[in-house]
């Protein structure tokens, strides 16, 4: 059922309450989706505060019927944060390169860290049994406008710079790899926690794996 | 998948625990690893299921593996979700040596199926 759009505006400061009726959340997760929060809000390499919110808007709406957005943002924007956000696997090469003729690379490499990480999120809210958190307000300001010069079309359909790995996908726009960074220590493994085949936590290293593994099979993600 | 699916079989290689590694893409098998059905069921009713099949599934996982194995398991269903939209949306492709190294594991699982290039 779509929720009210004034429904998915909050402080920041106020976020990711988890009530004491929750299951506990571990402090380091909480205080990550608080941190994704203030990013999300703020200027982006590219894209505005309000912008980079109009973005995740778009992506919920798609993903969970959500109340359409503020038309803050182009058309293909609009169209990119929903395939990303509900179809990833069936994007291709000429798709992505529309894309960044619409919106050139740089924003296009933005959108995807967003609605990503808004998944990832969202996904984690899914699996606990808790409500979407409401998206933050958006802070004012002009995008950054730092973009990596060095990349370059290689390997992956974006330029990038660095090995053809997941881990510089991102690397066009630094704000953007250095969020995705920020995830995967608290949601999954620090690299050195990747590097401990034996790592056991609340479930063991094998066990993250297979989770880690149907979660991909699911989604159709080769890589 | 290729990557991780790796790693879980490395896992399973260096603490001998039991695991049929095709239960990841045919979920009529039992994947024999502990509390392994309960997380595939948590996966699926997250990624594809209703309200009810994600409660249901929710409390198995706890039953079995505690409360701390389902944050953890809602982190890395999270992480995944992020990291695959990453992969797609940029067309990162898989690296040739991985691709020569797996053969008879990717025939094994049927990952070739999920190729797009």
């Amino acid at each position: 059922m779509a929720r009210p759009a004034s429904m998915w505006l909050r402080s920041c400061s106020m976020a990711f309450e988890f009530g004491p009726a929750s299951l506990r959340v571990r402090d380091d997760i909480s205080g990550l989706f608080r941190r994704e929060w203030d990013r999300l809000s703020r200027p982006g390499g590219t894209w505005t505060g309000s912008e980079r919110v109009a973005i995740a808007g778009a992506a919920r709406q798609a993903r969970f019927e959500a109340e359409p957005s503020p038309a803050l943002i182009p058309d293909a924007a609009v169209e990119a944060a929903a395939r990303v956000a509900t179809a990833p696997a069936s994007i291709r090469r000429p798709w992505v390169e529309r894309m960044a003729a619409a919106l050139g690379n740089p924003k296009y490499v933005e959108l995807v860290g967003v609605v990503s990480r808004l998944a990832s999120v969202d996904s984690f809210h899914r699996a606990m049994g808790l409500p979407l958190e409401p998206l933050p307000d958006p802070k004012p300001g002009a995008p950054t406008g730092d973009i990596n010069e060095r990349a370059r079309i290689g390997a992956a359909w974006v330029p990038m710079e660095g090995g053809a790995s997941i881990v510089y996908a991102l690397s066009l726009v630094p704000e953007a790899l250095a969020a995705q960074e920020d995830m995967h220590g608290p949601m999954y493994l620090t690299y050195e926690g990747m590097a401990q085949i034996d790592f056991v936590r609340g479930l063991t290293r094998a066990q993250m794996e297979l989770v880690a593994s149907r979660t991909s099979a699911i989604n159709e993600c080769f890589y | 998948m290729l990557a991780h699916s790796l790693m879980l079989r490395a896992s399973v290689e260096a603490t001998g625990v039991q695991l049929d590694p095709t239960a990841i893409t045919d979920r009529s098998r039992d994947p024999l690893l502990p509390g392994g059905e309960a997380l595939l069921d948590l996966v699926d009713a997250v990624l594809a299921g209703d309200d009810e099949a994600r409660e249901r599934a929710r409390q198995d996982v706890r039953n079995q593996l505690g409360d701390d194995g389902l944050v953890d398991a809602a982190g890395v269903i999270g992480n995944f979700e992020m990291m695959n939209r990453v992969a797609d949306a940029t067309g990162m492709p898989v690296g040739k040596g991985s691709l020569a190294r797996s053969e008879e594991w990717r025939a094994r699982l049927g990952l070739d199926r999920y190729r797009h290039e």
